[in-house]
């Protein structure tokens, strides 16, 4: 665009000016005019100026998910938030297709005023909840799109019912294809009947939000009450309607460790990523895991040999720690604000178990399969115990599973782990649930 | 439309005379409005059929919702019709396995559709329950005569021309659920078995999620066709070796004396048995006192080279 705009100054310059001026300017022109070229080329940086959410879309095949993602990136391109993707570009990734491993997900970023949002468009309920396991694609909220025309289909239960499983709160409806209706109450009717499905699925219909459009129109600049100006409603509400995720820095601080090292003349210091929360000199702090449990300060922060007073979410760190020993503490460990988790030793979690295709176990494994489990910076021996009514899982499936670590470890709700045997990734999951340890668990490890 | 019209006519007149009797119209106007409304909501609720289909319905029986329902079930099954050539093509991969057990005979159906929504469907799981009793049936008919073992194969033409109920093919019944769920769908293939009296149909389903009782429905599906096993215990063994023949996909079925080749091994007989890590197949069967004769595997929306398996 910048580019354009430059050449056409260039050009109307030409036009003019004098012969004896044209070389001058040339000359004037050339400078910018090659800078600005460099620069369309060259690969834009990220700004992180506006709170990042992602968004995915739910609905029947036909109900038009990719012509309203297409049409909220058109609307968006006319005032620079987003570049314009053709319904055929956002349709599934060919090279992950040929390859026969499914990333059905296709991203499709834009920016509205106030937030960036990622746009998720999957196509089916075991796509969703495999990326919502391997953490993909999560979603903060959704759109639910629904055709004038048709209502909801019968498989809108099954949509919502996912929404639900996956553990989206806020849901805001799209009615599609409204320019396809000329009467009126058709749509009010539609609306009616959204609205008590929603409730009717906990979620809370009255008041949710109903936009009323055409993706079409938007798509093919006709009928602005219905097109454009029903998407730029629709991402208004999305705006205002969808919270925003908590972020990770106003959480307790957490630090798996991945090196002890003991410093003579200064003491113990333990290293690793920040995962979450602020750390600050003279905290107090606890180390929890591998059956160990050892409070003490956070005395110093270094990063890149510069000490500093405090250190975010996501550093890089070594922290020196009052009063221990080098042996009190080990990698796998973590380090984090004392009482903010606890290590446990049973856990319910919905696993997905990798296909051949991308690297799994070809076998299906049963009870009592004994993997490694990777989390943070540790591992430990676990026993699988598959839910009732079922007695194999296959590769390439999701499903829900017990969990027996050999030692607690640090555990909690919606933490992400790997399982593994042998030399292979078999699996990766999410944790939903901590269980309690029964004597007869306690048994089963000797 | 007609409605509508009148009481914004009615409305217009109203703020420019102000009679009493206009007041009244308008009242009755409204009320007769609401009913309809009403009729619609309850006639789509009932049915199920499209918001504009319910609505052409009650308009053309002027509001007579029997009438209404019974031409819209005879519509549904030629917009199916119309919906199906329109998705024709469509690329159906998902969709279920439907497994039937019958009296020493036993059916396997594919049944396929575009997403796995519309496989966790009531509808859907309706046709596939209708495809596998009418094919049982079909097979029953078949097979009255005959006494030994029976295995035939059908695909595509041969399943949509099997009857369901008097008048009504497969191919219409999938066609009603095109229609009704909006999305392509075929049935691919149907395997039935008969056996005779002292042999035994074992059978496993993985992975499903269905609620209904006589067809067991699910991704994977296996039939598995022995002789022997102790009185009593057949079910369970079948059904042992059903899920291994699922989770370790043999493609052949090999002899008792063969010797196991590694981790690819293709034959069933000397693959490790699934469910006891320190057996082969043909050590688990020997210690059951018994003889597998022929298997099934079926995988959903898998390639058709297995077809002939």
């Amino acid at each position: 665009m910048a580019a354009l705009v430059g050449l056409r100054a260039c050009f109307s310059a030409l036009q003019l000016s004098s012969p004896s001026l044209l070389h001058s300017s040339f000359k004037l022109c050339a400078v910018p005019l090659s800078r600005r070229t460099f620069a369309a080329d060259a690969k834009k940086t990220y700004s992180r100026e506006k709170p990042h959410v992602n968004i995915g879309t739910i609905g029947h095949v036909d109900h038009g998910k990719t012509t309203l993602t297409a049409a909220i990136t058109k609307v968006l391109a006319d005032s620079g938030g987003a570049h314009y993707k053709k319904y055929e570009d956002i349709d599934n990734a060919p090279e992950e297709k040929a390859r026969g491993i499914t990333i059905n997900a296709s991203h499709v970023e834009y920016t509205t005023a106030n937030r960036h949002y990622a746009h998720t468009d999957c196509p089916g309920h075991a796509d969703y909840v495999k990326n919502m396991i391997t953490g993909t694609a999560q979603m903060d909220g959704c759109i639910l799109v629904v055709a004038a025309t048709d209502g909801q289909m019968p498989q809108t239960r099954e949509h919502l019912l996912l929404a639900r499983q996956i553990g989206v709160e806020h849901v805001v409806v799209f009615i599609n294809k409204a320019d396809a209706v000329e009467d009126k109450e058709m749509l009010e009717l539609v609306e009616v009947e959204i609205r008590e499905l929603l409730t009717e699925f906990g979620y809370d219909g009255e008041n949710t939000p109903v936009v009323i459009g055409s993706a079409l129109c938007a798509l093919e600049n006709r009928e602005p009450d219905l097109g454009i100006n029903a998407v730029m409603k629709l991402l208004e509400i999305v705006d205002s309607y969808v919270p925003l995720p908590k972020r990770e820095l106003e959480k307790p601080f957490l630090l798996p460790i991945e090196g002890v090292y003991s410093i003579p003349g200064r003491g113990t210091v333990v290293t690793g990523t920040m995962e979450r929360g602020i750390i600050k000199k003279g905290d107090d702090c606890e180390f929890v895991g591998h059956n160990r449990n050892v409070k003490s300060v956070v005395t110093g922060i270094e990063m890149f040999h510069k000490s500093l007073d405090r250190a975010e979410a996501g550093d890089n760190l070594g922290a020196l720690v009052r009063g221990l020993k080098r042996e009190d503490v080990r990698r796998g460990m973590v380090m984090c604000k004392p009482g903010s988790i606890m290590p446990h030793q049973k856990v319910k979690a919905q696993v997905y178990v990798l296909s051949k295709e991308e690297g799994g176990r070809h076998k299906p494994f049963v009870n009592n399969f004994m993997p490694v489990m990777f989390s943070f910076t540790w591992d430990m021996a676990v026993r699988i115990t598959l839910p009732e009514g079922k007695e194999m899982v296959m590769p390439g499936e999701d499903t829900s599973l017990m969990l027996t670590l050999r030692q607690p470890m640090v555990l909690e709700k919606g933490q992400r782990f790997t399982l593994r045997d042998g030399n292979r990734t078999i699996g990766t999951g999410l944790v939903t649930d901590i269980l309690t340890m029964t004597d007869e668990d306690q048994c089963h490890w000797g | 439309m007609l409605f509508n019209f009148l009481c914004r006519a009615i409305t217009r007149d109203v703020t420019k005379v102000r009679l009493c009797q206009h007041v009244q119209s308008l009242h009755t106007g409204c009320l007769l409005l609401a009913t309809e409304k009403t009729l619609l909501m309850k006639l789509r609720k009932s049915t199920g059929y499209t918001f504009i289909n319910c609505k052409k319905a009650l308009e053309k029986f002027d509001n007579d919702i029997a009438q209404a329902e019974a031409w819209l079930h005879e519509q549904a099954q030629k917009e199916g019709w119309s919906k199906a050539n329109k998705l024709e093509g469509r690329n159906a991969k998902e969709g279920l396995i439907g497994l039937l057990i019958g009296d020493k005979a036993a059916v396997m159906v594919e049944v396929n559709c575009e997403t796995d929504f519309v496989a966790r469907n009531e509808n859907f799981q309706q046709l596939v329950k209708d495809v596998a009793f009418a094919t049982l049936a079909h097979h029953c008919n078949n097979t009255q005569r005959q006494t030994g073992y029976i295995k035939s194969v059908l695909v595509g033409d041969e399943l949509s021309k099997l009857g369901v109920d008097k008048g009504t093919s497969l191919a219409d019944k999938v066609a009603l659920t095109i229609g009704r769920l909006g999305e392509n769908m075929s049935v691919k293939r149907a395997v039935t078995v008969g056996v005779p009296a002292d042999w035994h149909i074992g059978s496993y389903v993985h992975g499903g999620l269905s609620s209904q009782a006589e067809v067991g429905m699910g991704r994977y599906g296996a039939l598995v066709i022995f002789q022997g096993g102790k009185e009593g215990e057949q079910e369970s063994l079948g059904r042992k070796l059903g899920q291994h023949i699922v989770g370790e996909a043999p493609l052949f079925l090999g002899n008792m004396d063969d010797l196991p080749c590694g981790e690819s091994e293709t034959r069933l007989l000397p693959q490790t048995f699934l469910g006891d890590p320190s057996r082969t197949v043909a050590q688990f069967l020997r210690g059951k006192q018994a003889r597998v004769l022929d298997f099934v595997r079926f995988q959903c929306g898998e390639k058709n080279k297995e077809e002939t398996e």
